[in-house]
């Protein structure tokens, strides 16, 4: 994010204590408009206590919650009709239909009746469930219920949304559904704080991630800045046709690249950012008529950032 | 307003609910139609006769109003009745009164009515017969001639009356229909059961996620929990008109002062909505609210008397009775129905109940505070 976007949520050294064990200690993150953070750890880690404490349910210890400059907490009530919550329960009535569902909430959030209508119907088509918005949560489909239950916090147009492990337990389909909903919502304007153990989810969705393990936010930023820490490098794999010493010749010409090593039919390039660079390769190679046949790139991915900096693998 | 939505929320999930349904409409005017055809209203004790079929003797017995009196073919048949009930007391009679009279009968209130009524009855038939002995003597006539002179004077003679009044209530009045008894006490008992069921929707809620979920809406903990709470009482209150206005109309059952009875089932569905919240908030699991719902409803209606009368209860169970809202309900609802008593008359049963109420909405509302915002 560029440092003219206005921030949205400010978490500033937030602690929290069950007993004797310290669930949260000193996290503190901002996120701005349009962006996706994303709190990367394994279950225990600390992300739902954070999450309840963003969204006002839960009262830190320590520590300050501000949306857009007003404090959150579980006393104030305005500041929260600007962020919209998903918890990591599906918080659904099953025996109200998806329009009573989310009609309820969006009473809550202080809609008027008229209002509410048509924010439900809007919302409804959002999630894709217009046609069965008359029919019981309890004859929904998990992947139906998620969606619903992702809903009920738009309602109210929030310029926050928390979404605490939105994709937990759906089909693979239904993850796809949600995720692409997620990220036309980022699209729109929203700020999102985004909770998951899925690497592949923080990867996909989130502008920028903080691996949070046992309570502490143990390194934040973009996934090729948090690669980076570890001081990881790219790799392409190029399948060739033709003299490999003269690609290997071309291919250590492209200012990008930090090596090449010939391996079988093919060359290896180690690089600082392989979907950056790979078109100045490909075009380099093409213009000396080497053809490429396959093409192959390894990144560093998350998974690896946490097992560095936690010692334990993100699904242990 | 939002407080509303959530006990409007409370209210229509009950009533998706066909299980709720039955338990909260259907049952309870099951019971009280069963209940007062079984124990309710007035009924006269019968005492069947063996041996007479007519005569002094039978239709002295049938003098007094208070039995009916039916002669049977067979002594077996006459014992197998008393046996089952359907009679209070058995006489066998020898031919002519000559001999003894032979007297059966239950071990009940109404076999020692039958036995008092039937010493006197046999007493005077004694006497009659000896003065008609002693003037067939005298006179030289024969009984027949004897016994209708004896009947004759007996006729004109001035005898000693017995002039009888009463005092105090009755216990159950006479004029109560035979459905009115046990009206209220299901009443109460049915209110407080359902209510206290209802908390299972409140650990339900929270177990869902969707009590957090209300806290994170721009909603007062404050408010929710008035939400929470007026649902319980509006699940109490649409309970109790129902069972009012269903045994009004199909049973005329007779609730007494509108007002008065009114008052009493607001201040009494306050209460139970109060233990409903508090009950929701104690527990972390829908069987362990349910399961200790169900059993305080049943022990604090026995104890409230609202399985036997209040009137029933000994000196020590009746101090006791008094610690339950169920005990001052029914006194209330006794004395408005019962006794044609108006609101100033039951103010000290709705003070009561509205302390309890207070109490139990203020613990309730405490534990609930902590449970959504721990």
């Amino acid at each position: 994010m560029t440092t003219d976007t206005p921030e949205v949520l400010s978490c500033k050294g937030l602690r929290k204590r069950f007993d004797d064990v310290t669930a949260v200690d000193d996290v503190s993150f901002t996120i701005a408009a349009g962006e996706t953070y994303g709190l990367l750890g394994p279950n225990g880690a600390g992300k739902t206590t954070i999450i309840s404490m963003v969204a006002g349910i839960l009262r830190p210890d320590a520590g300050d919650v501000l949306v857009e400059g007003v404090p959150v907490s579980t006393r104030t009530t305005e500041p929260k009709g600007r962020i919209g919550y998903v918890p990591q329960e599906l918080a659904v009535y099953p025996d109200l239909t998806g329009r009573e569902n989310l009609t309820f909430f969006a009473r809550l959030q202080g809609l008027s009746r008229v209002a509410a209508a048509r924010r439900v119907a809007h919302v409804l088509g959002v999630v894709g469930l217009t046609d069965r918005a008359d029919d019981r949560a309890e004859h929904y489909s998990g992947g139906m219920r998620r969606r619903l239950h992702i809903g009920m916090g738009l309602l109210h147009e929030p310029i926050l949304l928390v979404l605490d492990e939105p994709t937990a337990g759906v089909d693979p389909q239904s993850r796809n559904a949600i995720m692409d909903n997620i990220r036309e919502l980022a699209h729109s304007g929203l700020a999102i704080l985004y909770t998951t153990h899925y690497m592949e989810e923080a990867e996909r969705l989130c502008d920028r991630v903080g691996v949070i393990d046992a309570g502490r936010l143990v390194a934040e930023g973009t996934r090729r800045e948090l690669v980076a820490l570890l001081g990881e490098r790219d790799r392409i794999s190029l399948s060739v046709d033709g003299d490999l010493g003269h690609a290997e010749d071309v291919a250590r010409l492209v200012p990008a690249v930090l090596g090449v090593a010939a391996r079988g039919r093919g060359l290896e390039l180690l690089v600082h950012d392989a979907r950056q660079c790979l078109p100045a390769v490909l075009s380099a190679l093409a213009e000396e008529d080497v053809r490429v046949r396959a093409v192959e790139v390894d990144e560093p991915n998350l998974e690896t950032v946490f097992l560095h900096l936690t010692g334990r693998a993100l699904r242990g | 307003m939002k407080a509303l939505t959530i006990a409007g929320t409370n209210l229509r999930r009950m009533f998706r609910d066909r299980t709720s349904l039955f338990f909260v409409f259907v049952l309870p005017l099951m019971l009280i139609l069963v209940l007062g055809a079984a124990f309710g209203g007035p009924s006269t004790p019968k005492i069947g006769v063996v041996g007479v079929d007519s005569g002094h003797f039978l239709d002295a017995l049938r003098a007094d109003r208070g039995f009916r009196v039916d002669t049977v073919a067979r002594e077996g048949d006459l014992l197998a009745a008393v046996e089952r009930g359907e009679l209070a007391a058995g006489l066998v009679v020898p031919p002519s009164l000559s001999g003894e009279v032979r007297l059966v009968v239950r071990q009940d209130g109404a076999g020692e009515q039958a036995r008092l009524l039937v010493a006197a009855v046999i007493a005077a038939e004694n006497g009659r017969l000896a003065s008609g002995e002693f003037v067939a003597r005298v006179a030289g006539t024969d009984t027949a001639d004897a016994m209708s002179i004896v009947d004759s004077v007996a006729a004109v003679t001035p005898v000693v009356s017995v002039s009888t009044s009463s005092t105090g209530d009755a216990l159950f009045p006479a004029d109560l229909g035979r459905f009115s008894l046990g009206a209220s006490s299901q009443l109460l008992l049915f209110m407080f059961l359902t209510t206290m069921n209802s908390s299972v929707a409140l650990i339900e809620s929270r177990r869902l996620g969707m009590s957090r979920r209300m806290v994170a809406t721009p909603t007062s903990t404050a408010t929710i929990m008035l939400g929470e709470g007026l649902g319980r009482v509006a699940v109490a209150l649409v309970q109790g008109v129902f069972i009012i206005a269903g045994t009004s109309l199909l049973f005329g059952v007779r609730w007494g002062d509108p007002p008065a009875a009114a008052a009493l089932t607001l201040a009494f569905a306050l209460v139970a909505g109060g233990a409903g919240m508090l009950l929701g908030s104690l527990f972390r699991t829908e069987q362990q609210a349910g399961g200790f719902g169900v059993l305080t409803a049943l022990g604090l209606a026995a104890l409230g008397g609202c399985m036997v009368p209040l009137e029933l209860f000994g000196g020590v169970m009746r101090d006791v009775a008094l610690f339950t809202p169920h005990a001052w309900a029914n006194q209330g609802f006794a004395e408005v129905a019962s006794r044609s008593g108006t609101l100033p008359g039951v103010l000290p049963e709705l003070g009561v109940l509205s302390g309890y109420a207070a109490v139990l909405f203020a613990l309730g509302a405490w534990r609930l505070r902590a449970v959504l915002t721990r």
